[in-house]
Parts: structure tokens; sequence; C-alpha cells
């Protein structure tokens, strides 16, 4: 059993250590700084947090207006609200301004509670939409970590980096997949296995499946490589067209909607250097439901989000 | 520094032409709000915003944020106006690689919003004022916002925002012309009284006439000490100066066609002011007679300023002058009929005087000279006033591309109760010449004996403001007398505008633009009815 750390914990505390260095960071919340404990950049910095309240199309706008003035905005609530809330603005007033060739306005949308491991909340709560939504954005980039480690290289990245991120969080602790110190880059997937039978894509929580999927289907003799593809956008699009030629088969899987997710970003991609099989594990065009903690691993179990049908889909490439 | 009212008057004369100009070559575009928005925006440009069009990112600036996105073409004009763009420029909105999208856009310098999705410039102004407030900087944000775009929840987050982080840098100018897309705002979705729902929302709430300079002027001055976020809800008229466009919300958005565009040209060019003079009212009561003018609507007050040494008789000075000035904030129009106006003039632009004119009989080119310095320096507009016997001298004509105002007297001045000289009309059409010969950009005053009777020609002839005397100041009811007369002058503008349309083939179309009552009304002008 690997250790479990809490993302939003590692988020918030990222932004404070790489708040003392730069003054330009500006972070904002809606009525939710406690949950995403972003509270501790507030204390830290006091006159640096914003908390607008239960107002997510206006906490963007103002991001907005403070990145076009030379800040870089975090701006921060559950994924279901943001990008959920929020389309026009981050379209028209984040994505679309540019000015002088920088694309897009300086701010980073960070969510927590994407997915079904939203649990409890139900399915009003359960953001199956949102990685679909910020792909099709111009100008957005869209990351989906696996862990904590993945967090703090990637809140690094999108504070020194010019223009508009999504970054999508889960609620509950998840497992570890990647080292202390990482160094993750949009658009660079990392091969967490190598494996010449099939290829496993996944991000967020499925990456901890996908790795143990390959474990079980090595034990059937089947050699997986996993990706880890929390750069959904920019895809990796070598990795991708080699995990093609090499591997023969990719399957995807994400706690989202298997039209317009991560899945679809892989099959866009390689339809146009390599084609091959693409399966996607993934929500089917299908909403969620309320389980209380213990019942998170059945509600994904649902929705075919397990580690074994991972398995499964990608031992059928023999 | 001063009002600048004539300069402020040219500036939104320019960017209306330019808005009907881009709209026309556009063949699209929303004419009617940026008229209801122009002397916004042209009296912040000129008055209030720091800004430089060579460093349009200057991280001191103010900022102009156009929330109500579709105005494009209002705002464009104005930055033509104010230097950021050059004029020809304007001829390229909307066209494919072009710099002026149909909707504000950071492609061209000096936007500093992208609008177009309605109800999020507030928003974002607060976090420009927020920034800046962390930067140290004292830079202000305007906001123009519409009315229609109030239906927007998001509105009404950012009005909870500004005030809780208490943004006294940001004022709101809130274009209330009470027409939306669809239809008018009260049938689409009533905003009631909006002041009160912004004050509710804990903002500074100043109500204006958003078409007046001076009222414009005043509250932005105002805004920038009330410590916490200002809105100014401005009355307007959608399409505001050309009539047809006035009030109508067809006017929302649709570009002119071009066939019509000198005929419209020619009506923005015929926009007038009446000045009711205070001295042919209740002498012994001129704070009465200012709120009189001021109750009638009038443009411009105008005091007539006599030493009995230049003219025979004797009325007020500075003194009196500043006394008044408390009582209003219509613009003071001084008229010195006093030797040796270079030695005073300073005197009355302390009293707080817009427009001083003095007589060309009374000064040399030398003494003019320092006047018109002097007055410019200050905000102040200048005025030159020749008697009827008098021509315009030689030595004025250097100055008069910066003069703003001629006065033209219709009666020797300095002695009440005589008629208006039938021969100044003859003389304005003469002076005409001379003045655009001359690079003269200023209006034309008419004063004395002025009344409907002689409104149509002298208007016909050039004159751009009126003085009213007794047949305004001196009626009881002064506001049924100012509204007769311009009522006179329009019917004859209108008259003037239907004869322009004649000459190019166009008379029925024109009068086909207007609807409802104003199309009758033309048609009973063109049949020679009153």
């Amino acid at each position: 059993m690997t250790a479990m750390t809490d993302m939003r914990t590692e988020y918030a505390r990222t932004l404070v250590e790489l708040g003392r260095s730069d003054p330009r960071i500006v972070v904002l919340g809606a009525d939710t700084t406690d949950s995403l404990k972003t509270s501790s950049f507030g204390r830290e910095f006091p006159g640096r947090l914003f908390n607008v309240g239960i107002a997510e199309a206006n906490m963007v706008s103002v991001s907005a207006g403070l990145a076009a003035a030379g800040k870089t905005a975090f701006a921060s609530t559950y994924a279901i609200f943001l990008p959920g809330r929020a389309v026009d603005q981050l379209r028209n007033n984040v994505a679309y301004p540019s000015r002088d060739g920088m694309p897009g306005l300086n701010v980073k949308i960070v969510s927590s509670h994407g997915g079904l491991s939203v649990g409890p909340d139900g399915g009003s709560h359960q953001q199956l939409e949102d990685v679909a939504i910020m792909r099709a954005i111009p100008n957005f980039r869209v990351l989906v970590p696996a862990d904590s480690a993945s967090v703090a290289s990637l809140v690094r990245v999108m504070a020194s980096e010019y223009g508009p991120f999504y970054m999508r969080m889960a609620r509950s602790k998840t497992h570890v997949v990647h080292e202390e110190g990482a160094d993750l880059r949009p658009g660079r997937a990392v091969t967490l296995r190598d494996g010449s039978d099939c290829t496993i894509a996944a991000c967020g929580i499925t990456v901890h499946m996908a790795l143990e999927a390959a474990r079980l289907l090595s034990e059937r003799g089947v050699s997986c490589r996993v990706l880890d593809m929390f750069s959904v956008k920019p895809v990796d699009h070598a990795a991708l067209e080699r995990a093609a030629r090499e591997t023969g088969r990719i399957v995807t899987a994400e706690e989202h909607n298997v039209m317009g997710g991560m899945g679809s970003a892989v099959a866009e991609s390689v339809s146009g250097s390599y084609p091959v099989p693409v399966s996607m594990i993934g929500a089917r065009d299908a909403f969620g439901e309320s389980a209380r903690d213990s019942e998170i691993p059945a509600l994904l179990e649902k929705h075919g989000i397990t580690s074994v049908n991972i398995a499964r889909a990608a031992g059928a490439a023999r | 520094m001063g009002l600048q009212y004539y300069r402020v008057k040219r500036d939104v004369l320019r960017a209306r032409r330019l808005v009907v100009r881009a709209t026309a070559a556009a063949g699209s575009g929303h004419p009617g709000g940026s008229f209801s928005m122009a002397e916004i925006v042209g009296c912040l440009f000129a008055s209030h915003l720091r800004f430089d069009p060579g460093n349009p990112d200057d991280p001191g600036r103010d900022r102009l944020v156009l929330s109500k996105g579709h105005a494009a073409p209002g705002l464009y004009s104005g930055m033509a106006v104010a230097g950021y763009i050059g004029e020809e420029e304007l001829g390229t909105l909307r066209q494919l690689g072009g710099r002026l999208q149909g909707h504000p856009d950071l492609k061209c310098p000096g936007v500093e919003f992208c609008g177009g999705s309605l109800g999020t410039g507030l928003s974002f102004s607060i976090g420009l004022a927020l920034a800046a407030r962390l930067d140290g900087r004292d830079s202000r944000t305007y906001v123009i916002m519409g009315d229609g775009e109030s239906d927007e929840g998001q509105v009404w987050e950012a009005a909870m925002s500004a005030a809780k982080f208490k943004l006294g840098s940001i004022t709101v100018f809130l274009d209330r012309n009470r027409i939306q897309q669809d239809s008018r705002t009260e049938e689409v979705m009533p905003l009631g009284d909006v002041a009160a729902k912004w004050r509710a929302f804990g903002w500074n709430v100043i109500e204006i006439d958003g078409h007046r300079i001076e009222q414009v002027d005043a509250a932005a001055s105002a805004s920038r000490s009330s410590g916490m976020p200002t809105v100014v809800v401005s009355r307007t008229v959608k399409g505001r100066s050309v009539e047809h466009m006035e009030d109508n919300p067809a006017w929302h958005g649709k570009a002119p066609d071009p066939a019509m565009v000198p005929v419209i040209q020619a009506e923005l060019g015929m926009q007038f002011m009446v000045a009711p003079s205070i001295i042919a009212g209740d002498m012994s009561d001129l704070a009465g007679e200012v709120r009189r003018c001021e109750e009638a609507g009038a443009d411009l007050v105008h005091l007539d300023v006599m030493d009995g040494t230049f003219v025979p008789e004797r009325t007020f000075g500075h003194d009196k002058i500043a006394e008044l000035r408390p009582l209003t904030r219509i613009p003071f129009d001084a008229h010195l009929m006093i030797d040796g106006p270079a030695r005073r003039v300073q005197d009355y632009v302390d009293a707080g005087c817009d427009i001083i004119t003095v007589h060309a009989e009374a000064v040399d080119g030398a003494g003019f000279g320092e006047i018109l310095d002097r007055l410019r320096g200050a905000g102040v507009g200048a005025g030159l006033a020749v008697n009827p016997g008098t021509e315009l001298p030689g030595w004025s004509h250097e100055f008069l591309p910066s003069v703003d105002q001629l006065i033209v007297m219709s009666v020797e001045p300095g002695r009440s109760g005589q008629k208006f000289l039938p021969g100044t009309i003859g003389k304005m059409a003469r002076l005409r010449e001379a003045l655009d010969r001359h690079g003269f950009a200023g209006y034309v005053e008419a004063d004395g004996g002025i009344n409907c009777g002689n409104a149509a020609s002298s208007f016909g002839a050039g004159a751009r403001v009126f003085v009213g005397g007794g047949s305004m100041s001196g009626q009881q009811d002064i506001a049924g007398a100012v509204r007769a007369f311009r009522e006179a002058v329009l019917d004859e503008r209108r008259r003037l505008l239907m004869r322009e349309a004649a000459g190019l083939g166009l008379e029925e179309r024109w009068v086909d633009l207007h609807e409802g009552a104003k199309r009758d009304r033309l048609r009973r002008l063109a049949g020679g009815g009153a």
C-alpha cells in the first residue's frame, strides 16, 4: 500500500512558498478558501488573498483584471463551479484578451473536487465535464495531476510560465505516484512504467489504477506501458505516437466523461499520427451520484473506472 | 483645470462624426449606444483620464474600461480624438485583419478590456483597481456600463465586491439610455430605481444628465474624493444628436446607410446652445435669475459684464459672479463689455467663468494673445466679440483657430430694449466665409434681440449659440420660452436638412428614416406648415 497525500494542502503550501519570493502572486477564492487551504496564503500575505464570496463569475473576471495589471492570479474553488459557473468569463475575460502576441491573461484556474471521487455530495457536485470544457478554449493549458508531488511541480510551472492554465485536483487524498521534487512539464507525459504490448494513458486518480492494472497484467505476461497524461493540453504527441507505434494499442482512463476528455485528446492525437485502437475508460456520458467515502470505489466501479477494467481493456489488446 | 467646455464639445462632435463614418463604412455596428455615451467619453479623455497615447502601457495611467463593449465605435472614436489612433483607421472598423474589432480588443493599443460579453467589465475593473492598490499606484479606473447589461447578475456580484474592498478608485458611469436590444429596458427587464439599487449595494451614487458636459465633469471630479466606489447614473438618450436615431430602439445596432451620411454629418454640425442672459430678468435678484435659467434647461448662463466705460451701462463684475458660481454647475458664459480686459480677465477666471469673451474694440492683437494664453492655460473657453459696426480685425486672424466663440452682436451693446439689427444675418454669412478661411473651429454666438422670429434666419446664417434676453429671461415662463425657442431652431434645422437631402435626391428617404410623430412633423414642415 502506497502513501496517500492531500493535493489541496500541497497546493496552498506551494503558493505560500512561491508567494514569498514572487510578490506578483495573488490568490482568489469564492467562499472555499478554508476548504482549498488558500486561507493560509491570506494569513501569510494579508492583502493578497481576495475572497469574493459565492460568485465564481466575478472571481474569474476580477482575476483577469489583476492579471491585466501585472499580477499572477490563482483563482480556486470547486471544479463543479469553476469552470462550471464561469465559462464565459474564462473564455472572454481570461483566454481571449491577448496583447502583443501574449496568449491570454496570466490567470491560473485551480479547482478541487474534480470527478466522481467527490463522493457524498452527489452528482450535482461531481464535475465530469471540466476537461472537455477547458480543452476547447484556446490559450488554456489543462493539467490533471495524479498526486501532491505533481501539484507542487505544476504550481511552480504555472507561476513561472505566462498564460492561462486550468488545473484539476481531487477532493480526497491520493496515492503517491511521483517522487517528491518531481519535475513535470506541460506537454511532456511521464512514462511511469515501460511496456511493449499496450499503453495505458491515465490522469488524476486513475494513474494509480493504471499502475495497478499494469502490475496485474504483468502477472499474466502482458507488458504494459503506463503514461501519466497529466498534461491533457498540450498533449504529448511524440509520446503518444511512440506508444502507438511501439505498443499498438492505447487504453485511456480518467474520471471524466469519455466525450471530450483526456481520452479524446489521445484519440485526436494518434488518429493524426499513427492510428491504433484507443479504448476509453471513464464516465460514459453519464452523471454521478452520492456515495459515502467508503463507497467511492464502488461508485467509480459503477462507471467502469477500476484497475481491473483498465487491465481488462488493456489485456484485450492481445 | 477649468471645464474646457467648448473643447469637449468639439471633441464630442468629432467623435460622433467618426462613429457615423466608421459604422457606415463597416455596414454594421452600434451607433445608438455610442452616441448616448459620447459626452462621457469625451469629457473623460479631455479632462480626467491620465494617459499617454505614445506610451499606452504606462503602468501609472488611468484606465477606461468599456463594459458595454458593443459601443466600440464610440470608444474608438474617442480614442482617435485623444490621439491613440488615426482618424482614417476608423474606416477599417470590423474589417478582416484590422485592429478595430467589432467589440473592443487588446489588439488595439490603448484598449484596456475586451468587452462584448456584457456584465463583466466592472469585475475586471475591480481587478485593475486592486492591483493598483497593491502596487501603491494612484491610478483610477473609469468604467462605462450600460443599463441593459445591468440585467446580468455578475454586475451585482461586482457591485458587492467593490464595496467590500472599498475601491474608491473606481468610477462607474452608468449609461442610462433606457433602451436595450429588444426594446425599452423597463419592458425587457425593469431596472426601476437603479440609483437606489446601487445605494443599497454600498456605493456613492451621483445622478446626472449624461449629455451635459459640466455635470459629467463635476461627477467625475466628485467621485475622486468619495473614498467609496462611485456610480454616476447618467440619464442619456440613445442615438443622441441625430433626430431619427434618438430614443429609437431600432438604432441600437444598425449602421447608417452610406448614402445618408452627408445629411447625418450635416445634422451633427447643427447642434446649438441656448444661453439666457440674467440681466434681462430681475436685476435685483440675480441669484434667482440663475436658478430660473437652470430650471429652464439653459445650456449656458450668459453674464453681461458692463463697466459703464466701454459701454454706458454698468451691471456687475467678477465679485458678483463669484457669488453666483456656487448656485449652479451650468457653464458661465461671461461677456466682458469692459475696457482693458487683458488686465482683468484673471479675476473672471478666478470667479469661475467657463467661457470668457472680450470685445475686439477693447483689445489689440498683443492683448488678445495674452488673454487667449491665459484662458487656454486655465481650461476656460475664449471668445471674441464684435459690435454691429465692427468687422473681424486683421490681427484676429492668426488667433482664430484657437478661439472658441465669436459673438456677433446684433444690437449695440450696453443698452437694453433694442431690436435685432437685420443686417446681422448678412454679416454672419459674410463672416462665415472669413472664419472658415482662417481655420475657426469655434461657435458663432448671436447676441442681441434674439427671439423666435429671428431664430431661423440666424441659425441659417451659422449661429450656434443664442443669447436670450427679453425673449427668454424677460419672460415669466422662462422654461416655456426656452422650449419654444429651441423648437423654432429645431424646425429650421429640420427644414435645412430636408433641403440638404433633397439636394442629394434623398428627401423622401430622409423623411422616412424618421418614425411616427417625427415623420409627421417633417411632412408638415415640408408642406410649408409651421
